[in-house]
C-alpha cells in the first residue's frame, strides 16, 4: 500500500493511527475452513470515523476483533501508532488495550450482572494502573460525558436496574474511561429502541469530536453509518469491494454490490424507489470460486469476472473499488 | 367494512407483582387486502396484540375485555374450539422467532404437508402440488422442499415460514417482526415477497416492526403503539408526513435517513411507563414536550380515519413545527 | 421481549432460592432431610439419651440385645450400647465426613472445570482426559485399593471421595464456563485489561458457584455412603462413632440372623435418607441445571 490515500485533503498529511495490511482470518471448524476475512487493508486517522458495512457474515465483526487483538489474524499486519501490534503480548498488549476500546452490540449482555456501575467503571482503571485517588474524579467525569447525571445516582446500581439506553451509556463510559485513542463500535445501537438510538449516536459523535478519537463503526445500516462516519468501507465475503467518502458512496455507488446495498435501504417516506433490487440470489448460493467473489449475484457479470479477481483500484483520489466494470460503465 | 376490527381490547399477563396490562384498550381496523404496519418500541405490546388476535397467548396471558370482530364475528367471545377452527383457516400468525421455530429435524416438505393435510384436509398429491406452489410464491425453488431448515439462510427460512403461514389461504396474516433479524438486502427481498402476495392474493397483513422506514416501504396503513395503546393510526402517507401525535413526531426525528440533510437526530428522553401501573392520563405524558395539566389526568380520546390519542390534536400543525426543533426534546 | 428477559434475569439470589424450593418439591424434600440431619448433629449431645459408647447394665448384667422400649427407643447392641444414641452421634461423623468431602469435591471440580472450560486447548484436553479416566474407575474398589495402600481412616475416605467424584462437578462447570465465556461481558473484561486469572476467578467463578454448591450437596450423600462402606469393610476409623461402624458391628455380631433389625435397620435407613436427599436435590434442580427443558 504505497499510495497515500485520504478521505479528504486534510487527512492525507496525517499518519494513520491504525493501519491494517492484508488482514486474513480463517476459522477451522470441524474439518471445514471458513475464510471469514480474506483480504482487508484499512487505515483510520486520529479524529476520523470509518464505517464498515456489508451483509451478515461478510466478516465485519471478525475484522474489528482483529483490529482490537481479540482475534489473532491468520495473515497480515496491524500497525497502531507506528508500532506493529500484530503479535503483542503481556504488558505491551495491556498498554495497547488502554488505547483501543470496544463498544458492544448488546448492552444487556456487556456488563457483568454482579458488578455495580462503580465497580464496572473502576475495573479498567485498576487494570490499566490508574492511581486510586484519581478514580472518583475520572468516573465522575465520564458519567457526565455520557449524561448519566448526577453520577452519584447511578454508581451503586446494578445493570438489571437500568434500561437498554442507560446500559449502553455505561458501556460507552467504560470504553472511554481509560482514555483511548481508538474506539470500535460493533452495531452499537441495533439492540436499542428507536427512540433512544439517537441519544447514543449523538454521544458517540460528541465523544469523538471532543476527544479527537479515531473510530470504526460497524453496521449493516448504511443510514446509520452515514450519520456517524465520513468514510465508509463496503465488505463482501471477507473482502473490501469499495471504499470512499460516505456521502459520495451513497449518492454514486461504484460497485454493483454497493448499488444493491444502497437501493435496499428503506427510507421513512412513502415516496421511494421500490424497483427490483439489482442483485440475484443470496449469499448462500453465491460461492464463486476464482474470479470476482460477487459474480454469482452480479447483474453485470462479464467473462473477465469469471477469470480474474478484481483488485481494489483507485478511481478518484478518495475512492477505491474492486470491480472490472469500473471504467467501462459509470 | 373492515376485515378485522378490534375494539377496546385488553390483554393482561398474570405476574407475581400483579396483572401486567400489556394491551390496554386497543382499537384497530384492518381493511381487507391491505398491509397494516404495527410499530412501537420494545415491550409496548405488539407481540401480545398479535398473539391475542390469533388466540395463541402464553399461559399467563388472557383477554380481559373488548371485542375482536373478524369477518363479522367476535372471535374473542367464541369458545376455544370454535375459535381455533376459524383461526387456523382464515388467520395466520408468523411468530417473532419464526425463523428459528421451524422444526430442525424435519424436512420442509414434511412440515408443509403436515399443515396442508392435517389442518387443510388435502390429499397427499394435492398437498405436494400446493407445497411446491407455495414455495414458488415466496420465491424459493420447490426443489429445496427436501432440505432441512439449517440448510437455509436466514432470509430463506423467513420465506419458508411465510410459505407455511400461507398454506391454508388465510384472509389475514399477522407477521411479528418478520424482517428484524435480517440484513437490508434480504429484508428488502422478504418485504417484496409480502407486497407481491398482497397484490396477487388480495391478502391482508399486519406487519409488526419497530422500523418506520420498513412501514414506509411496505405498508398501506400504520398503527403506532405506545405502552399498551394505539396512539396514532391512519394511512401511511398521512401519519408519516403529517403526524398528529407527539410520539410519532418524535420518532420521525429519531431516525437517520439515507438521504436527508445533515440534521442532528433527536432522541426521546425517558422510558415508557410500567404496564403494571400505567398512568391514568396520556401514556406519553411523562416524555412529552407538549404536556399540559389535563394530559396527566384523563386519557385522550380518539376517532377517525387518521386519528391520534392526544389532547392537543387540534394544534398538531404548530406542534409539528416545534417538534422539528431539537431543543424541544431536550430533557427539562 | 428484551425487557421481559431482563426482569427474569434480575431475580436476586435469596428470594430466588426460596421461591425455587417452593416451586420444586423434590429439591425441598432433599433440603429438608439435610436440614434435619444438621440439626440433630448440632444438638447430638442433648438429644442422645446415653453416651454412645457407654456399656449399659441392667442390674449387674450388661444390657445386651434389649428390644425397643421406652428406655431404649431403638434397643441396645450386643455390647449393651444404646442404638438411638449411636445413631444420633453418628450424624456428627456423617456430617464431618460428608461436608469435608463435598467441599473437596467442589473445590477440585470447580477449579479444574473452570480451567478446562476457560483456557481450552491442551489444558482442556488433559483435564478432560484425566476426568474420563477417573470416571471409568469403579468407585468402591478404587477406594478400597487406596485405603489398603495407606493407613485406614477417615482421611483416606475423604481423599478418595474427592479424588473420585470431582469429574462430575468438573464436567458441568466446564460446560457452563464454555457458555459463559461467550458472553459479551467476559470479552469486555478482556478488552478492559483483565488478566486471564482475574477473568476466571473474579468474573466467571461467582457465576458458577451456585451450580457448584448444588453438586456439592449431592456429593455429601455419596461421601457418607462411601465412609459407611469403608467402615463396614473395616477400612474406616474404628474409634469414630459412625453409621458405617454401627453396621459393621451389627454384621460382625450376626445381628441379622438374630433378627435384631432394630440394630441394623436404623443406620441403614439414615444412610439411605442421605443418599436420597442428594438424589432429590439433583432431580429437583433439573430445571435449574438445564433451563432449556423448562423454556416454553
Ligand atoms: N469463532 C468462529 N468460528 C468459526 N467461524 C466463525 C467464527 N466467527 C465468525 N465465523 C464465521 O466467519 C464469517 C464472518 O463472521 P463475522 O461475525 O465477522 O460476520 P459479520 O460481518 O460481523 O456478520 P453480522 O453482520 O451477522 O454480525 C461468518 O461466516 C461466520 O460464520
Ligand atoms: N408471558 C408473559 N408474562 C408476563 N408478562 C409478559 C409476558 N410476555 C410479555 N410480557 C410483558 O408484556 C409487555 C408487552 O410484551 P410484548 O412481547 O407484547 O411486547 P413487544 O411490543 O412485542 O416487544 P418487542 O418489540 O420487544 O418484541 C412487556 O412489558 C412484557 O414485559
Ligand atoms: S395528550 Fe398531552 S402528553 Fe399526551 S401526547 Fe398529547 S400533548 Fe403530549
Ligand atoms: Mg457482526
Ligand atoms: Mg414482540
Amino acid at each position: 500500500m504505497s499510495d497515500v490515500r485520504g478521505g479528504d485533503g486534510v487527512r492525507t498529511a496525517m499518519t494513520p493511527l491504525i493501519k491494517a495490511i492484508g488482514l486474513e482470518k480463517t476459522f477451522r471448524t470441524r474439518g471445514r475452513d471458513v475464510a471469514a476475512v480474506a483480504d482487508v487493508s484499512l487505515e483510520v486517522a486520529r479524529g476520523e470515523a470509518l464505517g464498515i458495512v456489508g451483509e451478515s457474515g461478510c466478516g465485519k465483526t471478525t475484522t474489528a476483533r482483529m483490529l482490537l487483538r481479540l482475534e489473532d489474524p491468520s495473515a497480515g499486519k496491524i500497525i497502531f501508532d507506528g508500532t506493529d501490534i500484530t503479535t503483542l503480548r503481556g504488558a505491551a498488549l495491556l498498554k495497547f488495550r488502554a488505547q483501543a476500546q470496544l463498544v458492544f452490540q448488546n448492552p444487556f449482555d456487556a456488563l457483568n450482572p454482579r458488578f455495580s456501575i462503580r465497580r464496572a467503571l473502576a475495573e479498567p482503571l485498576n487494570n490499566f494502573g490508574v492511581p486510586i485517588r484519581e478514580h472518583a474524579d475520572r468516573i465522575d467525569a465520564v458519567l457526565h460525558r455520557v449524561r448519566l447525571t448526577p453520577p452519584a445516582a447511578w454508581l451503586d446500581r446494578r445493570p438489571h436496574e437500568l434500561s437498554g439506553g442507560q446500559l449502553q451509556r455505561v458501556v460507552l463510559a467504560r470504553a472511554l474511561i481509560p482514555g483511548p485513542t481508538l474506539i470500535v463500535a460493533d452495531e452499537p445501537v441495533s439492540m436499542l429502541d428507536v427512540s433512544v438510538r439517537a441519544g447514543i449516536l449523538n454521544l458517540l459523535r460528541e465523544a469523538r469530536d471532543a476527544l479527537g478519537l479515531a473510530a470504526v463503526y460497524i453496521s449493516h445500516d448504511l443510514a446509520l453509518i452515514r450519520y456517524v462516519c465520513e468514510r465508509t468501507m463496503v465488505m463482501y465475503l471477507g473482502q473490501v469491494v469499495e471504499e470512499g467518502p460516505t456521502k459520495e458512496l451513497i449518492a454514486n455507488p461504484a460497485h454493483p454490490y454497493t448499488r444493491a446495498l444502497v437501493a435496499a435501504v428503506p427510507v421513512p417516506h412513502v415516496a421511494q424507489d421500490r424497483a427490483q433490487l439489482p442483485i440475484r440470489g443470496s449469499l448462500s448460493d453465491a460461492a464463486a470460486i476464482g474470479g470476482c467473489a460477487f459474480r454469482g449475484r452480479c447483474p453485470h457479470a462479464m467473462k473477465i469476472c469469471i477469470e480474474l479477481a478484481p483488485t481494489l483500484r483507485t478511481i478518484t483520489p478518495t475512492r477505491r473499488v474492486a470491480c472490472h466494470l469500473e471504467g467501462t460503465m459509470s | 367494512m373492515s376485515l378485522l376490527s378490534v375494539r377496546d381490547l385488553v390483554v393482561t399477563y398474570a405476574t407475581r407483582a400483579g396483572p401486567v396490562r400489556a394491551v390496554d384498550g386497543v382499537n384497530l381496523d384492518v381493511p381487507a387486502g391491505s398491509i397494516t404496519g404495527l410499530v412501537g418500541e420494545s415491550g409496548c405490546g405488539k407481540s401480545t396484540l398479535g398473539r391475542a388476535l390469533m388466540g395463541v397467548l402464553p399461559d399467563a396471558g388472557r383477554i380481559a375485555g373488548g371485542q375482536i370482530m373478524f369477518e363479522g364475528t367476535d372471535i374473542a367471545a367464541l369458545s376455544a374450539p370454535a375459535r381455533r377452527a376459524i383461526a387456523w383457516r382464515r388467520l395466520s400468525f408468523i411468530p417473532q422467532t419464526a425463523m428459528n421455530a421451524l422444526d430442525p429435524v424435519q424436512r420442509l416438505r414434511a412440515q408443509m404437508l403436515e399443515v396442508l393435510i392435517e389442518r387443510g384436509g388435502l390429499g397427499k398429491a394435492d398437498a405436494l402440488a400446493r407445497a411446491s406452489e407455495l414455495f414458488h410464491l415466496v420465491g424459493l425453488d420447490p426443489i429445496r422442499l427436501s432440505d432441512y431448515p439449517h440448510q437455509f439462510s436466514g432470509g430463506m427460512r423467513q420465506r419458508a415460514s411465510i410459505a407455511l403461514a400461507l398454506a391454508l389461504e388465510p384472509a389475514l396474516v399477522i407477521a411479528d417482526e418478520p424482517v428484524t433479524a435480517l440484513d437490508v438486502i434480504v429484508q428488502r427481498q422478504v418485504l417484496d415477497v409480502m407486497r407481491n402476495l398482497q397484490a396477487r392474493l388480495g391478502l391482508a397483513m399486519i406487519l409488526v416492526t419497530h422500523d418506520i422506514a420498513v412501514v414506509a416501504y411496505a405498508c398501506d396503513r400504520v398503527a403506532v403503539m405506545y405502552a399498551g395503546r394505539i396512539v396514532e393510526s391512519g394511512p401511511v402517507a398521512d401519519v408519516l408526513e403529517n403526524p398528529l401525535h407527539p410520539y410519532t413526531m418524535g420518532l420521525t426525528h429519531a431516525f437517520p435517513d439515507l438521504y436527508g440533510d445533515d440534521m442532528t437526530l433527536v432522541p426521546i428522553d425517558g422510558t415508557p411507563p410500567s404496564l403494571l401501573h400505567p398512568p391514568a392520563g396520556c401514556r406519553f405524558a411523562a416524555r412529552c414536550p407538549f404536556v399540559q395539566p389535563r394530559c396527566a389526568e384523563e386519557p385522550p380520546v380518539t376517532d377517525g380515519d387518521h386519528h391520534a390519542a392526544c389532547w392537543r390534536i387540534d394544534e398538531a400543525a404548530e406542534l409539528r413545527a416545534l417538534a422539528a426543533i431539537p431543543a424541544t426534546w431536550m430533557p427539562k | 421481549m428484551l425487557r421481559w428477559t431482563r426482569e427474569c434475569r434480575s431475580v436476586r439470589s435469596v428470594s430466588a432460592g426460596l421461591r425455587f424450593l417452593r416451586a420444586e418439591p423434590f429439591a425441598a424434600g432433599g433440603g429438608a432431610i439435610y436440614a434435619t440431619i444438621v440439626l440433630v448433629a448440632i444438638f447430638a449431645d442433648r438429644l442422645a439419651p446415653y453416651p454412645p459408647k457407654a456399656i449399659l447394665r441392667v442390674g449387674a448384667r450388661v444390657a445386651r440385645y434389649l428390644p425397643m422400649s421406652s428406655d431404649h427407643w431403638l434397643g441396645t447392641t450386643s455390647s449393651g450400647r444404646d442404638v438411638l444414641s449411636q445413631l444420633i452421634w453418628g450424624t456428627r461423623a456423617a456430617l464431618a465426613v460428608g461436608l469435608t468431602a463435598a467441599v473437596a469435591v467442589v473445590a477440585i471440580g470447580t477449579v479444574l472445570g473452570l480451567l478446562s472450560g476457560y483456557l481450552g486447548g491442551w489444558v482442556d484436553r488433559v483435564i478432560t482426559w484425566f476426568a474420563d479416566i477417573v470416571l471409568g474407575l469403579p468407585f468402591l474398589p478404587s477406594m478400597l485399593v487406596l485405603a489398603s495402600l495407606t493407613r485406614p481412616g477417615t482421611t483416606v475416605v475423604i481423599i478418595s471421595v474427592a479424588g473420585l467424584l470431582w469429574p462430575n462437578t468438573a464436567r458441568v462447570i466446564r460446560s457452563q464456563v464454555l457458555s459463559l465465556r461467550e458472553r459479551a461481558w467476559v470479552e469486555a473484561a478482556r478488552v478492559t485489561g483483565c488478566s486471564t486469572g482475574r477473568i476466571m476467578f473474579v468474573h466467571v467463578l461467582p457465576q458458577v458457584l451456585p451450580l457448584a454448591a448444588l453438586y456439592g450437596s449431592v456429593a455429601i450423600g455419596w461421601a457418607i455412603l462411601a465412609e459407611a462402606s469403608a467402615s463396614f469393610l473395616g477400612f474406616g476409623d474404628p474409634d469414630m462413632m459412625s453409621w458405617g461402624v454401627m453396621l459393621q458391628e451389627a454384621y460382625a455380631n450376626q445381628a441379622l440372623s438374630r433378627g435384631a433389625w432394630n440394630w441394623f435397620a436404623p443406620p441403614g435407613a439414615a444412610l439411605m435418607a442421605m443418599v436420597l436427599a442428594g438424589f432429590l436435590i439433583s432431580r429437583g434442580s433439573e430445571k435449574l441445571l438445564f433451563p432449556k427443558l423448562a423454556d416454553q
